[in-house]
């Protein structure tokens, strides 16, 4: 394995001069044995850490219609999540983007449930329907972020101006953030209070697009509360309405 | 004319170079990743855009399983089982080992006040057993026969969801005078970081209550929100109201 060389000159050199040596150490099997410990650390662990998103949920206890806290019905927005799937309950994927097909309904202030005509559907539901889709690369906001961007448009222009301060080293990560923080529960601002209902189709993924909807748009009041009757209906005669089965 | 001498080259290259770039590969490995935990459902996390890390100590992962696919076929059997994992401290005193050990042991005792016609004994071997366990999901009433078995039995048995024996057996019930086996292993986790508070490790304790760090849910994308539900409604009905979601980060840009 390891060798070692005579260089030639050395002989015919001075009498008594010290010999020139050239180690040359085999390096192979300790590669080989490199390569295999690289092998079992690449398939035994992982580098991604995974994340986590942070929510609090009200406590289940009766509270009391005085104690409640009561939102103003300006301020107010509901999005009703649901997902569509096929029989067998497979998410279904929309052909053309390729993503999921998660729906959201949403309404604002109170729902209205007049149902003049006694048919047992409601004739004018508030409610209206939009879809998960992001922005475009120049920053527009499309989808259910459009209406909650506008929504928050007095907080998003604010903390956009200390974002453009932060990016351009003027602010420390952590003024930056001290300040979003208090910008997002100025009350003196339009801020809207969200209240996230799941509907028992949608996936878990539109529940955590939902939440992440409102990191973006830096909604700091928001909630997630169990779909009730009415939602239901509002819903029902929405697609009823509209002839989607 | 003369003949031609074809010189002998040495077909020895120098590794040395090679194994130096081998040895940074690994040492990068070795710096950067961790560990893939053994758990018996696995679940896609769906993405989100929140940055905040997974802490690795004084954790308790809720894992839902997702569900399966039979013949093509999406298997909704298996969805929804419950599996807990419990990480301690990195102090050697409170570590994860000693940690499982006391919520075993404050779990059954609990179980068997609430069931007196079945109770469960535990030997020491069993719970000895059960501390290196990193994720369990099992009737109380299987424990003791699970415990007794080797390791590569326990992950035979874990592998099939559509056991019912697997998965830590959970309803809607909100009164917590006769709490399901969900809420008592909640409840015994809870209570062992109240104790280790008063014995001096209040990192566990404080994760728990109030910053909502301490507790996990780890879910499938698909899994519907029906399911999901029942899970944080026990969660609020234990009064912790607190938890995060696990998520991916998002790749893309939207």
């Amino acid at each position: 394995m390891a060798q070692i060389e005579q260089s030639d000159k050395g002989g015919k050199g001075k009498k008594g001069g010290q010999k020139k040596m050239a180690i040359h150490v085999d390096f192979t099997p300790m590669v080989d044995m490199n390569m295999l410990l690289i092998t079992f650390f690449m398939l035994c662990t992982t580098m991604i850490k995974s994340q986590t998103l942070q929510i609090a949920l009200p406590s289940n206890e009766k509270v009391e219609e005085a104690q409640q806290n009561k939102t103003k019905q300006s301020e107010a927005i509901t999005l009703i999540l649901d997902t569509e799937r096929d029989a067998d309950g497979n998410v279904m994927m929309d052909l053309e983007t390729g993503k999921p097909k998660h729906t959201v309904y949403y309404y604002e202030g109170k729902p209205v449930v007049d149902d003049e005509n006694k048919d047992g559907i409601i004739d004018n539901p508030n409610i209206k329907v939009e879809k998960f889709i992001g922005n475009s690369n120049t920053g527009e906001t499309f989808g259910i972020r459009n209406i909650l961007h506008n929504r928050n448009k007095q907080v998003l222009e604010k903390i956009n101006v200390q974002k453009e301060k932060w990016r351009n080293k003027e602010l420390t990560d952590e003024e930056y953030q001290t300040l979003a923080k208090d910008i997002r529960n100025d009350s003196t601002l339009v801020r809207p209070v969200v209240i996230i209902k799941a509907g028992p189709n949608a996936s878990y993924e539109s529940l955590i697009s939902a939440l992440d909807e409102m990191q973006i748009n830096q909604i700091s009041r928001y909630q997630i509360d169990n779909i009730n009757g009415v939602d239901s209906a509002l819903i029902f005669a929405y697609k009823t309405l509209n002839g989607i089965k | 004319m003369g003949k031609v001498k074809i010189k002998r080259k040495s077909t020895l290259i120098d590794m040395t170079a090679m194994s130096d770039v081998t040895v940074l590969l690994l040492t990068f490995f070795m710096l950067t990743s961790t560990f893939l935990q053994k758990e018996p459902a696995t679940v896609i996390t769906p993405s989100s855009v929140s940055e905040v890390k997974v802490p690795t100590a004084n954790l308790v992962t809720i894992l839902v399983s997702g569900a399966g696919v039979v013949d093509g076929k999406r298997d909704a059997s298996v969805e929804g089982k419950i599996f807990i994992s419990v990480a301690g401290d990195v102090d050697s005193t409170f570590s994860s080992e000693n940690v499982r050990e006391a919520v075993l042991i404050e779990a059954v005792t609990n179980y068997n006040k609430l069931h007196k016609n079945n109770q469960i004994e535990l030997t020491n071997a069993q719970v000895k057993a059960f501390s290196k366990l990193n994720m369990f999901g099992l009737k109380f009433s299987e424990l003791p026969k699970f415990l007794e078995m080797e390791v590569a039995e326990q992950d035979e048995v874990m592998k099939h969801l559509d056991n019912p024996i697997v998965g830590i057996p959970i309803d809607d019930n909100r009164d917590m005078n006769k709490p399901n086996e969900f809420q008592i292993w909640m409840r015994a986790i809870y209570n062992v970081a109240e104790a280790n508070k008063d014995l001096g490790n209040e990192a566990f304790a404080s994760a728990l209550r109030r910053s909502g760090e301490g507790i996990a849910v780890k879910a499938d994308k698909d899994t519907p929100y029906s399911t999901i539900h029942n899970v944080l409604d026990n969660l609020q009905t234990l009064k912790l109201n607190k938890f995060s979601l696990m998520t991916a980060l998002k790749t893309e840009q939207d």
